[in-house]
């Protein structure tokens, strides 16, 4: 492969994000390279197989949240990828009960009833709530954060468009919206149902990746941000991309290379390189440089401003708050290879449900327990657990007759706690087997025999997360998704549309509006936002323009 | 049978305001309290201790304007307080004319920074208090209608006002009111007893933690009247005293030991309250001091939409602040205090971290382990000398209930902890009093003992307070309004929510 040392952008990271911005511009005729300093492209949209035989999600594992918009404009089933569905979940409990959620309303209802006839009821108004939410919200995540301190046309527009949709709801449903986005989800399931074990598993989604707990206010978002995306159609189905979530960004990058993309993998960024103000290309960790006049960072705002950018000439009200930004790692990932399906005990024969997402917590005060431990920087004496076992849909993840889990992990705190020091230097091999055997512990509740099926396990702190894929603390949304760090708060104040204060550097990642998720939204999002500043044509095509 | 332009039912704070406001438009208004003096929760007191309220910060000079007591009237002027953030080595932090200062007089190196942050809040908080000054946005009067100008004006100065601080602090101000108090207070100063006393005063009478989100703008609303505290001259006691007499000077009827029963409605419409004695009051209004679940309960549910119930049970008011007396021996002052300190706020929090310390166990229906503590010596007309501390968190909901033994638990910690950071304060306690939410409630109606009838979250405020659909007072049936804490903007001895309510009663019923 040779490479040109100059381009007409250049797109920093190949996670998911960066390539959909690389992708967009390609389209548009840029002459667009994409730097990645692991060997593989994906970030944490990455398969790997580090047994042989198996296929690991390594760290982002289902997909829902993915734009069909992005699907759509870069021809991503062209390009291999395939989205299968699945169905239902599950949360067991220690004395040998389960809560199964079903996709199929009336076997969910018969299920609820099973545990309380009330909840049952209950049920139809809560998804409802969440429903309307998501509807809300969802033509949001491919449009601009309006500035509302400015006076800009374009601001001004957007600005119009969100006083339009809110009235569009009527006074008594915009005080039902305003709520829930303030609320958080322990309060706003203690509205709608009894069960501590309906509750805990209906709560996960308000935690997931999140420094906060289910009382925090602002988890009922947080639930939101992982219902919002769809399947076919099918709002709120989440599913398994055929091969991994690697499967996404190998199909973003076909379809980036068919369109004259260069990738130039196995070297990081030493620096992004500006001059007067402007930005000028990059200098690798290799010796390489290439130049552009236009930069694209896929790291994590903090990552991107503090180690890669001569933070001199930037305005200081910038880069304090760009160090005032928060994005804590809480979450940990255990990839497992198992020589055989685990015995669930608790399950009854052949049942769907064990092949969608399955949980052990069994009351919002057990999740919350797990949130104080997190605080104090200690991982969740009982941690909450999302596993999945994708090898039953998807077999090309393990051999025939053998299978893979994933198990999300949260809370694990990136600064450990030992002895009441605090640092990531503290995860030594040591403390993250010993969270793997907490987390084992846990997995037990479910399935016992789940450490006789162990045939290799890949453990990963907030730390490994780190180390990896680059994300600052490990926080899987490069940075938290609270009220003040979201929409024209995202990331920092003033700087909420994908440019920042070097003339031609970008965000295209997550810390970028709308935030974290296999979701591509802020990296089309950037896109549509360097072609308008930095081209003459000036305009993106596609669904997602 | 006596009739009425208006019915106050609940003497407190709120409802002396709301009827005294009333009474000064001309309106014949009968104020109606269940115990035997008005005050309600401010001035609750037991066998002759201090009350539950010990201080005043937030007391609008507009509501006392419309209820006609003079701003510079001498009992709410009272006196201004410095505040103390107590350390266990003695080295306490005093904070005085908007600096803070070391036990031994020098300034505190986190002094400006401290001084910046809350001048800031307090900009804000001068901003947010137009809102509160009048009903929540969001009210349904006709596209041409006076009422809407008037709130079109109101929100469009607030927007000028926003404009005002340029254009960096006004995107601030939109990030920094939405987060919550630990981070923003942790950005600018290091954890300690500077950064513990600010995020104390934040979840002050709040069932939250300094980490939840939010808890910033509970913070800005303290401060939201210049962030000032003074101990009224005469106590609480006076305060209640110069509001009952302005009510009076308004033409109230005032009865005491009246107990609401019912209030009437006939044809969707109130006609009256029934009293426990058997007495018809009429009046075509009647404003509710007490909490929206029991003016549900005093109507009878069936005049509310299914909805509006709903909404109502699931108001949030889970007191967590209790309130524990200590009688001290004489007027000594306490070790370790310097003379100028004497009657100053002492507050324990070491640090943010140890509130939200503290929190955990309420969230489980505990008491804190080691308690956040705001306590202010008071001398009493009888002669007896108190320290009166609000002790957090003791959550009104305590797994168990409140037993002897759990009462005398908090009351040891309560002890414990003040004598961890004033050595030898043990030996000046002769008495004490424990008070817990429970008891609160027992007294006062309040729900959950909660000092704002309801939490202060940002899924209460405003359009959502108390629950949404019902925030602009207006409560059910035509003629029905509420007008006390959980209402906006809230309690804390503001006076603003009954004011407004009785602004909007009045318009409403034109």
């Amino acid at each position: 492969m040779t490479l040109e040392s100059r381009y007409d952008a250049i797109v920093v990271g190949a996670g998911h994000n960066g390539l959909t911005a690389a992708a967009y511009m390609a389209r548009a005729g840029m002459n667009v390279l994409v730097v990645e300093k692991n060997d593989w492209i994906g970030g944490a949209a990455v398969s790997r197989s580090l047994h042989d035989g198996w296929t690991y999600s390594n760290c982002s594992y289902v997909c829902s949240l993915l734009r069909r918009e992005i699907a759509r404009d870069l021809d991503l089933p062209k390009y291999g990828l395939q989205v299968i569905p699945y169905e239902g979940g599950a949360s067991f409990t220690r004395d040998g009960d389960h809560f199964a959620y079903y996709s199929d309303h009336n076997a969910l209802r018969r299920e609820m009833a099973r545990h309380s006839a009330r909840d049952a009821d209950a049920y139809r108004a809560y998804s409802q709530a969440i429903m309307r939410q998501c509807r809300f919200i969802r033509p949001f995540l491919l449009r601009d954060a309006p500035d509302p301190a400015s006076l800009r046309p374009r601001d001004l527009g957007e600005l119009a468009y969100l006083v339009k949709k809110a009235h569009g709801l009527g006074s008594r449903e915009l005080g039902e919206t305003l709520k829930f986005w303030t609320m958080s989800i322990g309060d706003f399931l203690d509205e709608h149902f009894e069960n501590d074990l309906i509750k805990a598993h209906l709560a996960g989604s308000g935690i997931i990746g999140t420094g906060l707990g289910v009382y925090s206010p602002g988890t009922a978002y947080v639930l939101l941000h992982h219902y919002m995306g769809d399947i076919d159609g099918g709002i709120g189905a989440w599913g398994f991309a055929r091969g991994g979530m690697g499967a996404i960004s190998n199909a973003i990058a076909a379809s980036f290379k068919d369109h004259g993309g260069t990738i130039h993998t196995g070297a990081g960024v030493e620096k992004i390189l500006s001059k007067d103000g402007r930005v000028q290309g990059v200098a690798l960790e290799d010796g390489k440089v290439f130049y552009a006049p236009v930069v694209a960072s896929n790291m994590d705002i903090k990552r991107t401003i503090q180690h890669h950018v001569d933070t001199d000439d930037l305005p200081q009200d910038f880069t304090k708050a760009v160090n005032n930004f928060k994005i804590r790692g809480s979450s940990a990932k255990l990839n497992i290879s198992l020589d055989q399906f685990p015995d669930f005990p608790a399950a009854p024969e052949h049942t769907s449900f064990l092949r969608g997402d399955m949980h052990v917590s069994e009351s919002l005060f057990e999740l919350e327990r797990a949130y104080d431990d997190w605080k104090d920087g200690r991982w969740s004496e009982k941690p909450y657990i999302d596993m999945l076992i994708p090898s039953q849909i998807d077999p090309t993840m393990a051999p025939t007759g053998a299978h893979m889990m994933t198990v999300f992990v949260q809370y694990a705190p990136y600064d450990l706690n030992i002895d009441g020091n605090r640092s990531a230097d503290n995860w030594t091999d040591a403390q993250r087997n010993a969270m793997a055997e907490t987390v084992l512990n846990q997995i037990s509740v479910a399935c016992p025999d789940i450490r006789d099926r162990v045939v290799h396990m890949e453990v990963r702190s907030p730390l490994e997360i780190e180390r990896e894929v680059g994300l600052t603390e490990g926080n899987i949304f490069q940075g938290e998704l609270t009220f003040d760090q979201l929409f024209f708060n995202r990331p920092v104040p003033g700087w909420s549309q994908y440019s920042l204060p070097i003339k031609g550097l970008y965000l295209c990642g997550s810390s970028a509006h709308p935030g974290g998720g296999v979701m591509g939204a802020p990296g089309a999002n950037a896109a549509r936002a360097i072609l308008r500043h930095e081209t003459r044509h000036g305009r993106m095509k596609g669904y997602a323009a | 049978m006596s009739n009425y332009d208006a019915i106050v039912v609940g003497g407190g704070i709120n409802g002396l305001i709301a009827g005294a406001v009333l009474g000064r438009k001309g309106k014949k208004v009968c104020i109606i309290e269940k115990a035997g003096s008005f005050g309600g929760m401010a001035s609750y007191a037991v066998d002759g201790g201090p009350s539950l309220a010990h201080a005043l910060y937030n007391l609008s000079p507009l509501a006392l304007k419309d209820t006609g007591i003079d701003a510079d009237h001498a009992t709410l002027t009272g006196q201004q307080i410095d505040t103390v953030s107590l350390s266990s080595d003695g080295n306490h932090i005093a904070f005085k004319e908007g600096r803070v200062y070391w036990n031994d007089g020098t300034e505190h190196p986190q002094s400006q920074a401290w001084r910046e942050l809350t001048h800031r809040l307090k900009t804000y908080g001068g901003l947010l208090r137009q809102l509160a000054e009048a009903p929540p946005p969001g009210g349904h009067s006709a596209s041409l209608s006076r009422a809407r100008f008037a709130e079109m004006l109101r929100l469009a100065k607030l927007g000028v006002g926003l404009k005002k601080l340029g254009k960096t602090e006004m995107r601030r101000f939109l990030q920094v009111v939405l987060s919550n108090v630990y981070d923003i207070v942790l950005d600018d100063l290091p954890d300690g007893p500077v950064a513990g006393m600010l995020a104390a005063d934040a979840i002050r009478g709040a069932a939250t933690g300094p980490r939840s989100p939010g808890t910033v703008f509970n913070l800005i609303y303290r401060l939201g009247h210049g962030g000032t505290i003074t101990r009224p001259a005469g106590g609480m006691t006076a305060v209640v005293d110069a509001l009952v007499e302005a009510a009076r000077a308004a033409g109230c009827t005032m009865l005491h030991e009246t107990e609401v029963s019912r209030i009437l409605v006939d044809e969707d419409a109130v006609t009256g309250v029934l009293t426990a004695d058997g007495q018809t009051l009429n009046a075509p209004m009647v404003l509710s001091n007490v909490a929206s679940p029991l003016t549900c309960k005093l109507t009878g549910p069936s005049v509310f939409d299914i909805e509006t119930t709903r909404r109502i049970r699931n108001i949030r008011a889970r007191g967590t602040a209790a309130k524990v007396n200590l009688r001290l021996k004489d007027a000594s002052p306490l070790p370790g205090l310097k003379d100028e300190l004497k009657g100053a706020r002492l507050i324990y929090a070491p640090s943010a971290a140890y509130v939200e310390t503290a929190f955990n166990p309420a969230k489980y229906r505990e008491m804190s382990k080691a308690p956040v503590i705001e306590a202010i010596r008071t001398e009493l007309p009888d002669g007896s000398h108190w320290l009166s501390a609000i002790v957090q968190y003791a959550p009104s909901d305590i797994e168990g209930g409140w037993t002897q033994s759990a009462l005398d638990q908090l009351t040891q910690l309560t002890i414990d902890t003040l004598d961890r950071a004033v050595p030898g304060l043990r030996d000046h306690i002769v008495g004490t009093q424990t008070i817990t939410p429970d008891q609160i409630q027992a007294a006062t109606g309040a729900p959950g003992g909660h000092w704002h009838h309801a939490e202060m979250s940002l899924d209460q405020l405003l359009t959502l307070r108390p629950s949404n659909g019902t925030s602009r007072y207006a409560f059910g049936p035509k003629g029905l309004f509420l007008c006390g804490a959980a209402t906006h903007p809230g309690g804390d001895v503001m006076g603003l929510a009954g004011r407004n309510a009785a602004l909007t009663a009045l318009e409403a019923l034109k």
